[in-house]
């Protein structure tokens, strides 16, 4: 089968693993899983179905690691939602409810304009060329979002009343918009939204943590739109390398997410910047030149 | 304090309203091909059999939306914040 030759079960692990930790670290893993494979010269198509839908297990597979690991908060956050929606009201006092509706309405502009242009997008700039610029960008957006920051407020709340009270109706919907950069492959959806968090005055942690919980539910529904696609034909070929590239992506994913949460505690955007910058420019010129 | 409550009540029956008009446009977008939506659509293509499935769950889910804004703007009023 051809499909085998192309995503080979080696290839398939370095994919894995190349997805679970770009898709959490702020430097874009579409942009990469365009980039590396032209990179180490793969012959894989960026819009063959085959391709989309090995993708599809790997996402799939770092939405259930992130739900896994903030599962305790996504217990509250839903307990919250369930009460604010039978007391028709959200209580200020009910951090659990006031986040849990941020978190729809951080979704609801990426959710749209993803289910309206994903593919589009994905067509149009499925190059390494693009993927290099856009990478570059990216690094620039993340320096950007460092320079402008707001000062994030010192309190003694826990995590989710920090943001709760720092994020407004209006800045979630910001910060849900520059998610969407993510459909252009070079952008990271993990990076626009901790930037957007470091603008409406969010803590680097605070802003990480908004991110990864905004994240959760548009890869899994992402996923789970297309998982179909793994059973039908699409899947013929592949079945075997995307289960063991999901394992792998779970794997790093888990690494990721553990490491990012400790890391934000005291550090900044910065070092994703330099590399997203250093990266997305090296390729773009290697690509011109080659 | 009248005139708020009759912009709020208004508010709520204009939710209402475009959630209703949403759900039906995804129903559209789910039972019929591509060529068959009326033209006004986005994703009318003449020809074309193709279901526009994302285009109904995108409306579908904004007509949730509607119901939900209706839904807490409508509820009884105290010291609250709505989405």
């Amino acid at each position: 089968m051809i499909f085998a030759e192309l995503i080979s079960y080696p290839r398939a692990i370095i994919l894995g693993l190349l997805q679970g930790v770009t898709e959490l670290f702020p430097i874009s893993s579409l942009g990469h899983a365009v980039i590396i494979p032209q990179l180490l010269g793969w012959d894989i198509h960026q819009n063959a179905d085959y391709w989309l839908t090995f993708l599809v297990a790997t996402h799939f597979a770092t939405a259930l690691v992130l739900l896994g690991f903030f599962w305790h908060d996504w217990v509250r956050i839903v307990r919250g939602m369930g009460r604010s929606l039978r007391d028709r009201a959200i209580d200020p006092a009910d951090t659990d409810a006031k986040l849990g509706w941020l978190l729809v309405v951080g979704t609801i502009p990426a959710g749209l304009l993803g289910l309206l242009l994903q593919d589009k997008l994905r067509s149009l700039f499925a190059s390494g060329q693009w993927a290099a610029v856009f990478l570059t960008l990216n690094g620039l957006l993340l320096f950007g979002a460092e320079l402008l920051r707001r000062r994030a407020p010192q309190t003694d709340a826990d995590d989710d009343t920090r943001i709760a009270r720092q994020v407004s109706w209006r800045d979630a919907v910001g910060v849900g918009l520059a998610q969407s950069l993510a459909l252009i492959p070079g952008f990271s959806r993990s990076g626009a939204s901790m930037g957007g968090g470091l603008l409406v005055g969010l803590s680097n942690k605070d802003a990480a943590r908004f991110a990864f919980l905004l994240a959760t539910p548009i890869i899994l529904a992402a996923a789970i739109l297309k998982l179909p696609d793994l059973a039908g034909s699409s899947g013929d070929g592949i079945r075997g390398q995307a289960l063991v590239a999901a394992l792998c992506a779970a794997l790093s994913a888990y690494l990721s997410v553990r490491f990012l949460m400790r890391f934000f505690e005291t550090n900044t955007l910065m070092p994703f910047a330099i590399y997203s910058c250093c990266v997305g420019a090296a390729t773009a010129i290697y690509f011109a030149v080659s | 304090m009248l005139r708020a409550m009759r912009n709020d009540r208004l508010l709520v029956v204009v939710a209402v309203i475009l959630g209703t008009i949403l759900i039906a446009v995804a129903v559209v977008y789910w039972v019929e091909p591509a060529k068959s939506l009326p033209g006004f659509f986005p994703g009318h293509t003449a020809g074309s059999n193709h279901h526009h499935a994302k285009h109904g769950i995108a409306a579908f889910l904004l007509g949730i939306a509607c119901y939900v804004f209706a839904w807490f703007r409508s509820g009884p009023k105290r010291q609250t914040s709505a989405p």
